[in-house]
């Protein structure tokens, strides 16, 4: 089943700049998607119209057959989007306030908002920190938080903009082995990236953005030896003529 | 911001922990407004009591004393302040300046009641959950009919977690100053200027993320309402309260 289904997507700024220029992409439910492409290729923006953030001056976004447009809570619900800044993205005062925000947005019930900001938490591993102010964190447990504040309101698509800048070695593992973890929990992933090292060998598609188009999509092995026409950095396992090996081993 | 990190949140099992926030807050309104009513006995029993309560909740006499030493500054000023000008016998003459009997009693007092406010204000802070007081805003707020009591307490939460890191990004503008020798210039407008507007710059640009950030995370009004429930045992306190806020009227 497609989960996501972009038809003529077109986006123009306010500044009458093009940002999308005629997407047309369709995405499986439990895929893993790397988007890929330079600095203002794109990828944010095209991100930014799954949940509606955004919305198309031309074309329509289906998400599991509605249209985004039509549904913004909805959408917002069904996929969850970590932003690059961590810092920007938590709003609550403790890490268990900042994880129920989501929740109680949706007006669930007291104990339900209990229940997914424990469940959240455990999957992301934060529990013992639950009375901790964000600001005290490390970059990547303030990432593992922001996935966990997504997580609380249960969405079918995890959206992440480059999910492993600034962070250090042991920060990227943490959050790499949480967005597999995540995908083989039967989420749909995508993954805007322009450094595709870390994520590469868990991708099950690659969908490479210049200048406001789709000019490359297809299965990641596949388009190795393009890459740098696009701006994008060919992985250094790639360059010595080995496959491409997974961060987490 | 380490320094102010005493004045935070530190969970806990202890009686003030599982008091219902708005009757806490009504407690800290009490106390503060009576205590400035207090004289040396109701004081004396009025700090015994705070200090056991902070105690109880597992707070530790050395933390609360560093957690004052800002707040020590200000007390000396307002006994230097009063010891110098309630007029009385001196005790301590220098050409037309004298320090009286009389200043030195009310400069204590003052002193003592406002560490009476401030251990109180401790006390419920080190107590109480952010969320706790927002929700407690929001009720509060809640039967004035103009007022976006939701609104306010979220931009009130917002305040609370965005402060640390302002604090940060000035640090850090400040530090990439220095290093560009911005030491050498004297004047402290230009220093100023070429502080706060990418400062100011940095913070509406977080802002503008954290918008988005929260509208992603589907932010309305119409929230989950905050769970507070008052019970026995709160009631029981305030009676507690009352009879200690009397006994200090009294006295």
């Amino acid at each position: 089943m497609n989960i996501i289904e972009i038809k003529n997507l077109s986006h123009r700024f306010a500044d009458s700049t093009l940002g999308l220029e005629n997407i047309n992409l369709t995405i499986r439910e439990g895929t893993f998607v790397i988007i890929a492409g330079q600095n203002g290729s794109g990828k944010t923006t095209l991100l930014k119209h799954l949940n509606g953030l955004l919305l198309p001056t031309a074309g329509t976004i289906r998400l599991a057959g509605l249209p985004v447009s039509e549904n913004l809570v909805k959408a917002r619900q069904m996929v969850g989007m970590v932003f690059q800044d961590a810092d920007s993205q938590i709003v609550g005062e403790t890490v268990c306030d900042d994880v129920a925000f989501g929740p109680e947005n949706l007006c669930l019930d007291r104990n339900e908002v209990k229940r997914r900001v424990f469940k959240s938490l455990k999957i992301v591993g934060l529990l013992d920190f639950e009375d901790q102010k964000p600001h005290l964190l490390s970059g990547g447990e303030k990432r593992r938080l922001a996935i966990a504040g997504i997580l609380a309101m249960e969405p079918k698509v995890l959206v992440f903009d480059e999910p492993f800048s600034s962070l250090d070695y042991p920060g990227v593992k943490q959050i790499l082995k949480q967005i597999v973890s995540l995908h083989r929990s039967g989420h749909t992933i995508l993954v805007a990236a322009h450094d595709l090292e870390k994520v590469f060998a868990h991708a099950d598609r690659l969908v490479i953005m210049k200048e406001g188009k789709v000019v490359k999509d297809g299965i990641p092995s596949q388009l190795l030896g393009e890459l740098e026409t696009f701006g994008i950095r060919e992985p250094c396992a790639s360059r010595l003529g080995v496959e491409v090996p997974s961060w987490l081993n | 911001m380490a320094e102010l990190s005493a004045f935070n949140f530190r969970p806990g099992f202890s009686v003030l922990h599982g008091l219902d926030v708005r009757f806490k807050l009504l407690f800290l309104v009490l106390i503060s407004v009576t205590s400035l009513k207090a004289y040396p006995v109701s004081l004396s029993v009025l700090t015994l009591v705070l200090v056991a309560a902070l105690l109880h909740a597992q707070r530790s006499l050395k933390s609360i004393l560093k957690s004052f030493r800002y707040v020590f500054v200000l007390l000396a000023f307002i006994f230097f302040a009063r010891a110098l000008s309630v007029p009385g016998s001196a005790v301590i003459e220098f050409k037309a300046v004298s320090i009286t009997r009389e200043g030195i009693y009310h400069g204590v007092l003052i002193c003592w009641r406002l560490v009476i406010v401030v251990l109180t204000g401790l006390a419920f802070v080190s107590t109480t959950r952010p969320s706790e007081i927002k929700a407690a805003v929001e009720w509060l707020l809640n039967p004035f009919p103009f007022i976006p009591s939701k609104r306010i307490a979220t931009m009130m939460s917002l305040v609370v977690r965005f402060i640390p890191v302002i604090f940060d990004q000035a640090r850090e503008t400040a530090d990439a100053q220095r290093a560009r020798g911005v030491d050498n210039r004297k004047n402290p407008v230009y220093r100023l200027k070429k502080l706060g507007i990418p400062l100011m710059r940095r913070t509406f640009e977080k802002a503008d993320k954290l918008a988005v950030a929260m509208e992603a995370r589907c932010y309305s009004e119409n929230r989950t309402d905050p769970g507070l429930c008052a019970r026995l045992r709160d009631w029981t306190a305030l009676f507690v309260v009352i009879c200690l806020c009397m006994f200090i009227v009294v006295w």
